[in-house]
């Protein structure tokens, strides 16, 4: 018994999977290559800024008083809305405090040291989460750019009747186009799993902003963000009377006592200094997806509820894990290098899908140097430029305009690559940049 | 961080050793539907045990475990692969015109409209009436706005592939009107929040 498609239906399966890798590539590759970087987020903390005080963990008073100092240098501007406490945790043990205005790093007695500087570690995340454009916009392309992942998933698989009977078979050194077809091919089906699990969650997490818009404008009176609120939870009722800093303290404490097994992560307080103040503590449970469970807090430290996100609706336990499974931050550093091996397996299906096509072309006798030069721009050229954009981090510091280096540089790369199409030998020359360019950036960073 | 169930471990065996059955049925000249049934049950088997063992956690955990696996069989085949010429697909997928062809570049500009806006639009209505369906029908609210969630980039993605799998203008808005019908009481009738 075969379970093959019609020829027809294979054949359009093809032209659906060409057009949408074709339209979305470049853009594809270039999230799937910062999702892939973006993997040692934390590690790149601890890299941009080596000396930055680092403990184990932070007793409650510590954190009370780190609070306190926060709050009091920021007596006179406008009141930040959120207040973060981000606790020491295996991959950075570090514990900053976040506002609106600003980001400090204290150390183990509570005592802010220095502003906290992971420019480089901010960029990637906002290149992969957005390329860098405005919140709404941004997010919703890559959301986009998930699905249709999820979509070249369907058709290639389709557009390939025997990509499972042939998942093993590699001709790494056969001529004509056949390695790079197989490569392709093979590194599909085998981080299918994988793929998937990026692309839905990638995509869940980015178009979510508009079904929330769509639920809000039906459900909740247009009030999108209500969307949230029954699976998140609910922020508070503002109420801007001045206030003392809640007691984050006893709220630790309480964590401590009654949740020795939790990890506590962070630590948020809403309307700090109000009398609408109240504390959210998250807390990571162990051998889970979910990113936590919110432990809420009233402004004396008193216990109130969680959100469920640990064991509350399937909903809510779902949602909560569409994050570390994206991100694979759930396993410690063994899952974080299974995610960069597979993160740039698709990386590099996204790279030969193109370079496939261009390849059949020319088989058929139509040369395209320019297309081809344009290509390779993108695919060499995206890593170098964010090779750039680290060593400017480290050599002019946290101010370096990293967004301008990366886009300026990889327009300029793409414009110079295929005017030079047919003179100069583009790709060699990105290749011996980027070896040269990674090498500087290892050495620099070690 | 609690050491993970032993079950955990032995579900990660399993489907390393899934892998190495699927390898091993699809290295045979002829299609052995037992192997292949043995190879994939070996990987459900694995999945389960991983779920039974530590949740969605431990389904994650194992997935990658014969994830692995299969990346050093493909490794191994790489390494071994011999030296050869060959000729890949020369099938063409229409993308660009060939030989001077016209470029059509309305009809590509009206394909990406219908596909990329319109289908993210009907899907949107989708996802918003699949949230209404979800309440009418008793689930609570956080089950039915994540349901909404989850549904959106699902739908859009099945229905961009099948609206590109239709080669006529004509059969692509059918299909979007189709897709429309279920949004239609939303603009009729109401749902409980």
């Amino acid at each position: 018994m075969k379970f093959a498609p019609e020829t027809s239906t294979v054949k359009q399966a093809l032209s659906a999977h060409a057009v949408i890798g074709l339209v979305a590539g470049a853009l594809l590759y270039l999230v799937c290559l910062t999702g892939t970087v973006v993997v040692f987020y934390e590690e790149w903390q601890r890299v941009e800024q080596p000396a930055a005080p680092e403990m184990e963990q932070i007793a409650p008073a510590a954190v009370q008083r780190a609070v306190e100092s926060v709050m009091a240098s920021e007596a006179g501007k406008p009141p930040t809305t959120h207040l973060y406490v981000h606790m020491p945790v295996a991959d950075l043990p570090r514990t900053t405090i976040t506002t609106d205005s600003q980001a400090v790093h204290v150390d183990s007695d509570g005592r802010i040291v220095e502003p906290e500087e992971n420019a480089w570690a901010e960029f990637l995340l906002a290149l992969h989460y957005r390329l860098n454009l405005p919140s709404l916009i941004g997010i919703t392309i890559v959301g986009a750019l998930g699905a249709m992942i999820f979509a070249l998933a369907l058709s290639g698989v389709i557009a390939h009747p025997r990509i499972f009977r042939d998942a093993f078979r590699l001709r790494a050194r056969q001529s004509g186009g056949v390695a790079l077809a197989d490569w392709h091919n093979r590194m599909s089906v085998w981080t299918l799993p994988f793929t998937l699990a990026i692309a839905l969650t990638g995509a869940m997490i980015g178009l979510a902003s508009l079904a929330a818009y769509g639920i809000g404008l039906r459900y909740y009176g247009g009030d999108a963000e209500a969307a949230y609120a029954p699976i998140f939870g609910e922020e508070g009722t503002p109420d801007p009377a001045p206030r003392p800093a809640p007691n984050v303290a006893k709220a630790l404490e309480y964590m401590q006592a009654h949740y020795p097994g939790v990890e506590i992560t962070y630590v948020t307080l809403h309307d700090p200094g109000t009398a609408g103040q109240h504390i959210q503590v998250l807390g990571e449970h162990p051998q889970r997806l979910i990113f936590g469970e919110y432990y809420e807090f009233g402004p004396a430290g008193d216990f109130e509820k969680t959100a469920g996100l640990a064991d509350g609706d399937l909903g809510q336990q779902a949602a909560a894990s569409t994050y570390n499974l994206h991100f694979g931050n759930y396993g410690g550093l063994p899952v974080k290098i299974a995610y960069v091996i597979f993160g740039f397996a698709l990386t590099a299906i996204c790279a030969t899908g193109t370079y496939i096509w261009l390849g059949k072309r020319r088989r058929r006798g139509l040369s395209e140097p320019r297309l081809m030069a344009a290509w390779d721009a993108v695919v060499w050229g995206t890593p170098l430029m964010l090779a750039m954009a680290f060593l400017a981090r480290l050599a002019i510091g946290n101010a370096a305009p990293l967004e301008a280096i990366f886009w300026i540089g990889s327009l300029a790369i793409l414009v110079g690559n295929v005017a030079l199409a047919e003179r100069l030998p583009g790709r060699k020359i990105l290749l011996w940049l980027l070896g040269i360019g990674s090498a500087a950036g290892l050495i620099l960073a070690v | 961080m609690a050491a993970p169930e032993p079950l955990l471990w032995l579900a990660a065996a399993i489907g390393v050793a899934g892998i190495g059955v699927l390898r091993f049925a699809w290295s045979k000249r002829k299609r052995s539907i037992p192997l292949n049934t043995a190879g994939w049950a070996l990987l459900a088997l694995a999945a389960i045990g991983g779920g039974a063992a530590e949740g969605a956690w431990g389904v994650s955990v194992v997935s990658l475990f014969a994830m692995g696996a299969a990346a050093l069989a493909l490794a191994h085949a790489a390494a071994t692969s011999p030296q050869g010429k060959g000729s890949a697909s020369v099938r063409r997928v229409r993308m660009l015109p060939e030989m001077g062809g016209k470029l059509h570049l309305g009809r590509r500009v009206v394909t990406f409209l219908l596909v990329a806006i319109a289908g993210l639009a009907v899907s949107v209505g989708l996802g918003v009436a699949l949230r209404g369906l979800a309440g009418i029908a008793g689930m609570s609210e956080a089950n039915s706005n994540v349901a909404a969630f989850f549904a959106v980039p699902v739908l859009w993605a099945l229905l961009s592939f099948f609206l590109l799998m239709l080669e006529r203008r004509r059969g692509q808005i059918l299909l979007l009107l189709a897709c429309c019908i279920p949004i239609l009481p939303l603009f009729l009738t109401g749902a409980p929040a």
